[in-house]
C-alpha cells in the first residue's frame, strides 16, 4: 500500500526513555490507563452484543437466539447502544479530554485518585446497568434505559471523572486559548446537566404524556452532538496541526464554529420527531436547528479539509495512522452534518421515518467520527504514556481496514437500506412483510459489517493491551523524572 | 499566508512513523500561534479575502430562511397543531379544527338563499323548488356543493314537481367555510337529518370543479345519481 | 473565550435556553391535558387503562418491545400510517396523557401498534402476534393460548387496550 508497509514501520515510535514523559502526564497516566482499558473492554463487549443484535434483526423469529429471553433483540440492542455509548464512548473521551486539556494548560493532575474513584464507580454502575438490562429491568426510553437508581451514580461518576478537563483549562498558566479547549470544556459542562434535566424528568419526576419525549429528544440530540461530537471536533483540532505542523487553515473562523455549534446543537432534538404528536412549532424549531448546524460543519470543513488539501495533506495523512484515522473522521463529521440537514427537511424525514436511516446518522455521527477519532488519538498517546512501541504493525492495519470497511458497509447498509424501506413502506399496498424481506440481503451486510467492526476491535484491543503489559512489567522504578 | 502562519518548527524533517511518532510543535507554541491567528484577521497580509463575506452572506441568508420557515410552518405556536396540512389557523386562534355551524348557516342563508327558497325552505310552488324533505339537499355532498357553487340551469325534478331551476353560482362569491355552514345549515333545519358539511370538502370540490359555468341538470346527475329513498 | 467563566456562562446559557424553550414550554403547553369529552357532555378520551394493562405495559417495557414496535400514527401526507391500517386518525398529544412511561418508539421493524386494540381480531390472534413465530414462545408454558403465562396475558390485556379510534377535540374522527 504505502511506504509504511515497505519500511514496516506503523509500529508506533521507538521508546525514547522515560524522560521524555512530561510531569503533566506522569501525573495523568493512571487515570488514563483505567479509563482506556475499560473503554476498549466495553468496546469489545458491545461489538459481541452487535453481532448478536444484528443477526437478530429483521428475523421475525429471532435468528439464532429464538425463545431465550436474555437475548431478545430488546436486550441486546439496548445493551449494546448503551455499552457503546456510555462504556466505549464516555471512557474513552474520560480519557482523551483529559490528556488533552492537560497537555495544552500544562496542567498536572494531582488528585488522581478522584479521577480513578471516579472512572470505577462509573464502570460498576455501567456494569450494574447493563446487567439489569439483561434481567428485563429497563425504562423504555433509547440511552437512558439503564434502572433510574443507575442516573445519580453516573452524574457523580461524571463530576469525579470528567470534570479535571475543566480544572485544567481554569488551572491554564497563559493567557491564550484553543479550540479544542472550547469543546472539550463544552463537553465536560453540557453533558452533565443535560442528564440530570432527562433524568429528572424523565425518570423520577416524569414530565406528563409527550412531553417525555420531547425531553427525551432534546436528552439524545445533546449526548450526541455536545459529548461525542464536541470532545471529537476538540480532538481533530489539535491532532490535525499538531500532526502535520500547520497552522488550520481559516482559524479565525474557529470561534464561530464553536459558538454555532453549541448554539444549535441543543436545539435539534424535536428533529428525530417530525410527524410525532407534539405541537408542529417544536418539529419546526428542530428542523431549523438540524439545518442551520451545517454553519459550524461548513466551517469545520474549512478548517480540516482546507489543511489537509494543501501540500499534499491527504498523502501524509494517508501515510500515518493516527491522521489516517483522524482525518477519515473529519470527512465524516462534514457527511454527518450534510445528511443531518438534509434529512431533518419534511418530504425526506417523511420517507425515512422509522426506518433504519435515523442508525445509519448515528453511526455516522458516533462511530465514523468520534470512534475513528478515539482511535486515531489511541495510536498517539499510548506510546508517549507507555514509552513503548505498538507490538504488531499487522494488527494496526487489521483494525484500520476492518474498522473502515466495516463502519463504511454499516453506514451504507442502514442510510440505503433505510431509504429504499422507506420508499416501499410509503405504498400502503406493500406489506410490511414484504417490506422486511425486500431489506434483507442489507441485513446481511449489516451482520458482515459487524463481524469486521468486532475483528477490527479485537486486533486494536490486542495491540494496546499487548503495549499496555510490555510497558507495565518495567514500569514502575524510572518512570519519574 | 501560509508562509507567515507555518510553525517555526515547521521544517524539521518528520517522517514520523506512523503509530504517534511525529513530533509536532509543542503544545504551548500550538495554542500561541493559533491564538495569534485569530487575532491578526482584521489585517490579511496578501490582499483581500472573500471567503468572510461569502460565509457571512451565507449565514445571514440561512438566518433569513430560518425565520421564514419557523413564521409558516409552527402552525401559530399553538399546543394542539400537530398537523401541517391540518386545515390552516383562523387568525384569531390557532389552528381551530373547522366546525359546521348552523346558526352561522342561518344567517348566510337568510342573506343568500332565503330570496327565493324562503325562510321556510319551502320555496315558492312552481317558481323555486323547496329545500325541505329534497334528496338534492339532504343527499350526496358533492352534488349539493356543486349546485351551490356553480348552480345550474334547466329542468329539475324535486319531490315529483318539476321545476324550470335556474340556480345561480351562488357559492362562487362565499369562502369554503360559509358555504360549508349554509350547506349544514340547510341539511339540518326544518326536519332535514343529514350529516353535516365540512369546509375541506367544500375546497376539494371547488377545487376540483374550477371556474365552471352553470351545470345542466343531467350533467350533474350524471356525476351523481340521485338516491333512492 | 479566555475567560474560563464567560465561556461556561454561554454553554450554560446554549444548554438551558433550548432546555426552556423546548421542554419547559410544551410542558406548559401540554402539561395539563387530561382526557376530554369530543363533544361536550360526551365520554371521556382516552379511557383509563386497565389493571391488567399496566402491568402489560410493564412487560412491554421489560422486553424491549420498543426497539421494534412505534406507537404513534403520522398524519395523512406524511408516509402511509392512516392508509396502512395503523389507525384512523393521526395521533395527538392527548391521546398519551394516562400513558406511564409513552413508549412513542423510533423505530418500526415491526408493525406500529398505536391502535392495536382496535384491529386485533380476538384474543388468540393477540397471542399469535405475541409469539412472533416462536421468538417470545418463553412467555408461552405450552402451544396452547390456554399456557399463557402471566405474562403473557397481562401483555396481550395491554396491546388491546392500545386505541386511538375515538374522536378527541384536536382530531375528531369523520363520521
Amino acid at each position: 500500500m504505502t511506504q509504511e508497509n515497505r519500511s514496516g514501520r506503523p509500529q508506533g515510535r521507538p521508546p525514547e526513555g522515560d524522560s521524555r514523559l512530561t510531569r503533566t502526564e506522569v501525573q495523568l497516566r493512571g487515570p488514563f490507563l483505567l479509563f482506556f482499558i475499560s473503554s476498549v473492554i466495553w468496546l469489545l463487549a458491545a461489538s459481541v452484543l452487535g453481532v448478536i443484535a444484528a443477526l437478530q434483526q429483521g428475523s421475525l423469529a429471532g435468528g439464532p437466539f429464538r425463545d431465550c429471553e436474555i437475548l431478545t433483540y430488546g436486550h441486546v440492542a439496548a445493551a449494546q447502544h448503551n455499552l457503546f455509548v456510555y462504556g466505549w464512548g464516555f471512557n474513552a473521551f474520560f480519557a482523551l479530554n483529559l490528556w488533552l486539556l492537560s497537555q495544552l494548560g500544562r496542567f498536572e493532575l494531582r488528585n488522581g485518585w478522584l479521577a480513578t474513584l471516579g472512572g470505577a464507580v462509573w464502570n460498576l454502575a455501567l456494569t450494574y446497568g447493563v446487567v439489569q438490562i439483561f434481567a428485563g429491568n429497563q425504562t423504555g426510553f433509547g440511552l437512558l434505559e439503564f434502572p433510574r437508581e443507575v442516573g445519580p451514580v453516573l452524574a457523580v461518576a461524571f463530576l469525579l471523572a470528567g470534570f479535571w478537563p475543566i480544572v485544567a483549562f481554569a488551572r491554564r498558566p497563559t493567557g491564550h486559548s484553543f479550540a479544542s479547549q472550547w469543546f472539550v470544556v463544552a463537553a465536560s459542562f453540557a453533558f452533565p446537566l443535560t442528564y440530570l434535566l432527562a433524568q429528572l424528568l424523565i425518570l423520577w419526576q416524569p414530565a406528563s404524556g409527550v412531553v417525555q419525549t420531547i425531553a427525551h429528544s432534546w436528552f439524545v440530540s445533546n449526548l450526541l452532538l455536545l459529548w461525542f461530537g464536541a470532545s471529537a471536533l476538540a480532538a481533530v483540532y489539535y491532532f490535525l496541526p499538531k500532526v502535520l505542523g500547520r497552522t488550520i487553515s481559516g482559524y479565525y473562523l474557529a470561534p464561530v464554529a464553536f459558538w454555532s455549534f453549541v448554539l444549535f446543537a441543543g436545539w435539534t432534538g424535536p428533529a428525530a420527531l417530525i410527524g410525532a404528536p407534539v405541537p408542529l412549532w417544536l418539529q419546526s424549531v428542530g428542523v431549523v436547528a438540524a439545518a442551520m448546524l451545517i454553519i459550524p460543519v461548513i466551517i469545520t470543513a474549512i478548517n480540516f479539509h482546507g489543511m489537509l488539501s494543501t501540500e499534499g495533506g491527504w498523502s501524509r495523512a494517508w501515510n500515518d495512522t493516527t491522521l489516517r484515522f483522524v482525518s477519515f473522521g473529519a470527512v465524516a463529521f462534514t457527511l454527518f452534518g450534510a445528511l443531518n440537514a438534509v434529512f431533518a427537511f419534511r418530504g425526506y424525514n417523511a420517507v425515512v421515518r422509522f426506518t433504519s436511516f435515523a442508525a445509519g446518522q448515528e453511526q455516522l455521527l458516533t462511530y465514523a467520527f468520534a470512534t475513528m477519532v478515539l482511535f486515531g488519538a489511541a495510536y498517539y498517546v499510548l506510546p508517549r504514556l507507555t514509552g513503548s512501541r505498538w507490538p504488531s504493525a499487522k494488527l494496526v492495519h487489521v483494525h484500520f481496514w476492518a474498522t473502515a470497511l466495516g463502519v463504511v458497509a454499516s453506514i451504507v447498509a442502514l442510510l440505503v437500506g433505510g431509504w429504499q424501506e422507506g420508499k416501499q413502506l410509503a405504498v400502503a399496498s406493500i406489506k410490511l412483510a414484504d417490506v422486511v424481506r425486500a431489506g434483507s440481503s442489507w441485513n446481511y451486510v449489516l451482520s458482515v459489517s459487524a463481524v469486521l467492526l468486532l475483528i477490527g476491535h479485537v486486533a486494536f484491543a490486542l495491540n494496546a493491551f499487548g503495549m499496555i503489559l510490555k510497558s507495565s512489567a518495567p514500569a514502575s522504578a524510572g518512570r519519574h523524572d | 499566508m501560509n508562509d507567515r502562519n507555518r510553525h517555526p518548527d515547521n521544517n524539521r524533517p518528520r517522517r514520523g512513523p506512523s503509530g504517534a511518532g511525529s513530533e509536532g510543535p509543542s503544545d504551548g507554541r500550538l495554542v500561541e500561534v493559533h491564538s495569534q491567528l485569530s487575532r491578526d484577521k482584521d489585517e490579511p497580509s496578501e490582499g483581500f479575502s472573500l471567503t468572510p463575506i461569502f460565509i457571512v452572506f451565507l449565514f445571514c441568508g440561512f438566518g433569513f430562511w430560518a425565520g421564514l420557515y419557523l413564521t409558516q410552518n409552527s402552525g401559530n405556536f399553538a399546543p394542539s397543531a400537530f398537523d401541517l396540512n391540518a386545515p390552516k389557523a383562523s387568525l384569531a386562534g390557532g389552528p381551530v379544527a373547522f366546525e359546521p355551524d348552523a346558526a352561522k348557516g342561518q344567517t348566510l342563508f337568510l342573506a343568500n338563499c332565503a330570496a327565493c327558497h324562503q325562510a321556510t325552505g319551502l320555496g315558492v310552488p312552481g317558481a323555486f323548488p323547496p329545500l325541505v324533505k329534497s334528496i338534492w339537499v339532504t343527499g350526496s355532498e358533492d352534488r349539493l356543493i356543486k349546485a351551490i357553487l356553480a348552480g345550474f340551469a334547466g329542468e329539475i325534478e324535486v319531490n315529483g314537481v318539476k321545476y324550470n331551476g335556474n340556480m345561480p353560482n351562488i357559492g362562487a362569491g362565499l369562502k369554503d367555510s360559509q358555504v360549508a355552514h349554509i350547506a349544514t345549515y340547510i341539511r339540518q333545519a326544518w326536519g332535514n337529518a343529514a350529516e353535516p358539511v365540512m369546509d375541506t370538502k367544500v375546497a376539494e370540490v371547488r377545487k376540483a370543479i374550477g371556474n365552471r359555468a352553470q351545470y345542466v341538470p343531467a350533467d350533474l346527475l350524471k356525476e351523481h345519481p340521485l338516491e333512492t329513498k | 473565550m479566555k475567560n474560563l467563566n464567560s465561556l461556561l456562562a454561554g454553554i450554560f446559557l446554549a444548554v438551558a435556553f433550548p432546555f426552556g424553550v423546548l421542554v419547559i414550554s410544551s410542558q406548559v403547553q401540554l402539561g395539563s391535558l387530561g382526557p376530554a369529552p369530543a363533544e361536550e357532555g360526551g365520554p371521556l378520551f382516552p379511557s383509563r387503562e386497565p389493571g391488567l394493562a399496566i402491568q402489560g405495559r410493564a412487560v412491554y417495557v421489560s422486553l424491549g418491545c420498543v426497539s421494534c414496535h412505534t406507537q404513534q400514527v403520522r398524519p395523512a401526507g406524511q408516509g402511509s400510517d392512516i392508509a396502512r391500517g395503523y389507525g384512523v386518525r393521526a395521533s395527538v398529544a392527548r391521546d398519551y396523557v394516562q400513558q406511564k412511561p409513552v413508549l412513542l418508539g423510533e423505530r418500526r421493524i415491526g408493525p406500529d401498534l398505536a391502535n392495536y386494540g382496535a384491529r386485533a381480531k380476538d384474543l388468540n390472534a393477540v397471542h399469535a402476534a405475541i409469539r412472533h413465530d416462536g421468538q417470545f414462545a418463553f412467555l408461552y408454558a405450552g402451544a396452547k393460548q390456554e399456557a399463557a403465562t402471566e405474562r403473557a396475558i397481562a401483555l396481550a390485556a395491554y396491546l388491546q387496550s392500545l386505541r386511538q379510534d375515538y374522536s378527541s377535540p384536536e382530531a375528531k374522527l369523520k363520521q
